[in-house]
């Protein structure tokens, strides 16, 4: 038991030493933006995908704003992904048809199983642009935001690109503001060292584009993955193309305004994750592909991200256990372990992650809220550790993952 | 001491230290003086002429003003209401006469000309400079912004801090130095020696150019589609001289490309990328290090270089009908190259002498 132990402690150490690398890298390091100051081209033509299902009290807003990006109207067609929606979604949408005759071309799904993956993959038969932009129907794109995510596909290593996802509803409650702190220490400072480091920056499946002929090559949208995003980073990844992080790529998103929403969405990441992780985690480690050696190291790393909240807590629990058995261990290892474990919990940015972001960032009163992360952390390692508890189950009794989406807090236009 | 007070001063102090770090955090929590969402640029496109639209929004209340100096041929002073002091000159030769002041002169007040205006050497114009008509400076002068309604010319060793934007051509003598952004809606022309950060126009010509396209590279006519799929290559790699691509280049090495090979697609190296003379590129050219490309090849898409850019006299990049982004933190461009769209040097860019 105590070798278990010393082995869940070494695992912790490595994450930790690796969010330190990152926070250095992004304080210190070379910082790789190649693609943002190509501003002038001969732009492709793209198509933007709009995933929504139920999303009357956000579309309009979307829409509105990609009708007045700064990209050529002829090379730009947007398409509204209705998926199943049963409230006023359709209805705006066909408005939106109506007013712009030509740049919305709606995809109504009326059937078909759930799921984003599932309505994109559906939606692709419209689709017949080399670059696909994804958005969530929750985002509000700026003026220039689409030349920014379409410029990265200049260069044909590239299959995925992803943008910086800023909370629009940051001071709401305690809540959005945890979790701004927390989305500025995951793009500020952890995918933007990854795009440095030439590392595995994740793609978001928002806020994001691919590539077509990429996107073929991987064999499409997995409809059986909870999360498509990080499903299709590590195939791209696999099959030789790389995604690429644009920090300066910012787009406002709303994030969850209650604690039950917060947990049903982390859950659903944890667990998508986690498929990830047994799908490609040997393959991406220990296979014969194009990937580097860091890639295969810090891929593998990124896919555990969301399996460290059990194994935290099995550390915790053999920590307790040892120490009412009697059993010595190294002095160090149980103070190590505390620690180091509220360093390590992966898409859960380390405090000192989002300390550098802020500072980054350049925000300065927002820092003061820190110590409230203890209950954001707190949160998450039981409803991550909850997730992998369950999926394990749903393995065992052969049930099927069920998708939920998230709930919207706007007030409807 | 007493067991039971050992305890209490344990947990208290336990609970202090707990408590004191969430004092701050309770009190921001209250008081939300941080908690609007972070500043995203909505409108801002990063538009290259994004100062000087400002620019020509903030003197539109001098607008009047100008029409009755240029009615009476007069010239008039005040102060806008932000308190920065303006001259506005409405005749020809009170334009001119700045040309007379004493030299070494500083000249603190926002310019605005409606007819040519042309300015002494050797002088700062801290404040921004307006001109109807043609922009003439004279040499080792500082500005701080032009905007000019038709073409700007600046003299020699000339030092620009913040922007320069000229609706018709806009010329700088040998050895300024250009930081901030340069734009033009029709040419921008650098001479030797020139250093400079950002340009977007039509048509960037550097130094002294040859009207004729280059000798031996060739577009591609018809689609710029490449036929095959992309080429992915781990390791060094060489396009033969005079070979034909077509296809993308995706090379996890460096790159050679012999002269005159011709590319249907877009080139992509991890390291290195060295493009010998005469070659021609339909689609992009991106190097994860530096790239020197060769004199007199024809680069039709974006050209990004990570670390270091060079590229030789006689190369095009880019077309009137096809502008494009050539981009690196350091570049160094030969006299003798022409461009159409956005030179971009994050670092330095240097206009050197072609061998």
């Amino acid at each position: 038991m105590i070798y278990f132990l010393y082995a869940i402690v070494f695992v912790i150490c490595v994450y930790t030493g690796r969010h330190y690398w990152f926070t250095l890298n992004r304080l210190f390091g070379f910082q790789r933006h190649p693609y943002i100051d190509i501003d002038t081209a001969d732009w492709p033509p793209v198509t933007v995908l709009v995933a929504a299902h139920n999303e009357e009290k956000v579309i309009a807003n979307i829409l509105e704003a990609l009708m007045t990006v700064k990209y050529p109207e002829d090379k730009m067609l947007v398409i509204p992904v209705n998926d199943r929606s049963t409230d006023r979604t359709r209805e705006i949408v066909d408005h939106f048809v109506a007013e712009f005759p030509g740049r919305i071309r709606p995809f109504h799904r009326v059937a078909g199983k759930g799921g984003k993956a599932a309505a994109l993959k559906d939606a692709m038969a419209s689709v017949d642009t080399e670059v696909i932009l994804i958005f969530d129907a929750d985002y509000i794109p700026g003026a220039g935001l689409i030349k920014q995510l379409v410029a990265p596909f200049f260069d044909m290593e590239v299959g995925g690109v992803m943008g910086r996802v800023v909370p629009l509803n940051a001071g709401t409650n305690l809540l959005t503001r945890l979790l701004d702190l927390e989305r500025s220490g995951g793009y500020q400072v952890d995918q933007q060292a990854r795009m440095n480091l030439r590392l595995v920056p994740q793609h978001g499946g928002t806020v994001a584009g691919v590539r077509l002929s990429a996107l073929r090559e991987i064999g499409g949208w997995n409809e059986n993955s909870l999360t498509e995003d990080t499903d299709l980073t590590y195939r791209l990844l696999l099959n030789g193309w790389k995604t690429v992080y644009q920090n300066r790529s910012e787009c406002y998103e709303e994030v969850p305004e209650v604690w039950p929403v917060r947990i049903k969405q982390i859950m659903r990441w944890a667990k998508g994750h986690n498929q990830a992780m047994m799908t490609y985690g040997l393959r991406l480690l220990l296979g014969k592909h194009r990937a580097t050696l860091r890639e295969r190291i810090d891929g593998t790393l990124l896919l555990g991200v969301y399996a460290m909240a059990p194994i935290t807590l099995l550390g915790w629990t053999l920590a307790l256990g040892v120490f009412y058995q009697g059993v010595a261990p190294l002095h160090g290892v149980i103070a190590l372990l505390s620690l180091t474990a509220y360093a390590a919990l992966g898409n859960l940015a380390a405090f000192f992650e989002i300390a550098a972001a802020a500072r980054l960032d350049g925000t300065r009163k927002r820092i003061c809220l820190l110590p409230f992360l203890i209950f954001g952390f707190a949160v998450s390692i039981f409803s991550v550790s909850r997730a992998a508890f369950s999926q394990v189950r749903d393995l065992v009794t052969g049930a099927d993952f069920h998708w939920d989406k998230t709930e919207r807090f706007r007030r409807a236009v | 001491m007493n067991s039971y007070l050992a305890v209490a001063a344990l947990v208290l102090s336990v609970g202090v230290m707990f408590l004191l770090p969430l004092v701050p955090a309770l009190a921001e929590l209250g008081r939300k003086s941080d908690a609007l969402p972070l500043n995203v640029v909505q409108q801002n496109a990063g538009d290259v002429r994004h100062f000087a639209n400002g620019f020509r929004a903030y003197i539109k209340v001098l607008e009047p003003i100008l029409e009755q100096c240029l009615k009476d041929g007069s010239t008039a002073s005040g102060a806008l209401p932000d308190g920065v002091n303006y001259i506005v000159l409405g005749r020809t030769d009170e334009a001119a006469m700045l040309a007379f002041h004493p030299q070494d002169a500083n000249h603190p007040l926002l310019v605005l000309a409606g007819t040519d205006l042309i300015v002494p050497s050797e002088t700062t114009f801290p404040q921004d400079i307006y001109a109807r008509g043609h922009f003439a400076g004279g040499e080792k002068n500082s500005y701080r912004a032009i905007l000019g309604d038709t073409s700007i010319y600046l003299g020699a060793s000339t030092t620009v801090l913040r922007w320069v934007h000229a609706v018709g051509e806009f010329t700088a003598g040998p050895g300024c130095t250009l930081y901030g952004r340069l734009s033009s809606d029709s040419l921008i022309r650098l001479h030797a020696a020139c250093s400079f950060l950002r340009l977007n126009a039509p048509r960037i010509e550097i130094g002294i150019v040859n009207a004729e396209a280059p000798a031996h590279a060739q577009f591609f006519t018809g689609s710029n589609t490449p036929a095959s799929p992309r080429f992915l290559y781990d390791g060094d790699f060489e396009v033969q001289a005079g070979q034909v691509i077509t296809s993308d280049l995706v090379i996890r090495g460096k790159l050679r490309i012999g002269s005159g090979a011709r590319i249907s697609g877009s080139v992509k190296s991890l390291e290195d990328m060295a493009i010998e003379d005469g070659v021609s590129v339909e689609g992009s050219l991106i190097s994860a290090r530096r790239m020197r490309i060769g004199p007199h090849c024809i680069i039709h898409g974006p050209v990004v270089a990570e670390r270091e850019l060079a590229i030789a006299a006689g190369t095009r990049c880019g077309s009137v009908e096809h502008p494009t982004t050539v981009s690196a933190p350091r570049i160094e461009v030969e006299e003798g190259v022409v461009l159409a769209g956005t030179l971009w040097a994050r670092e330095q860019g240097l206009v050197v002498p072609s061998p």
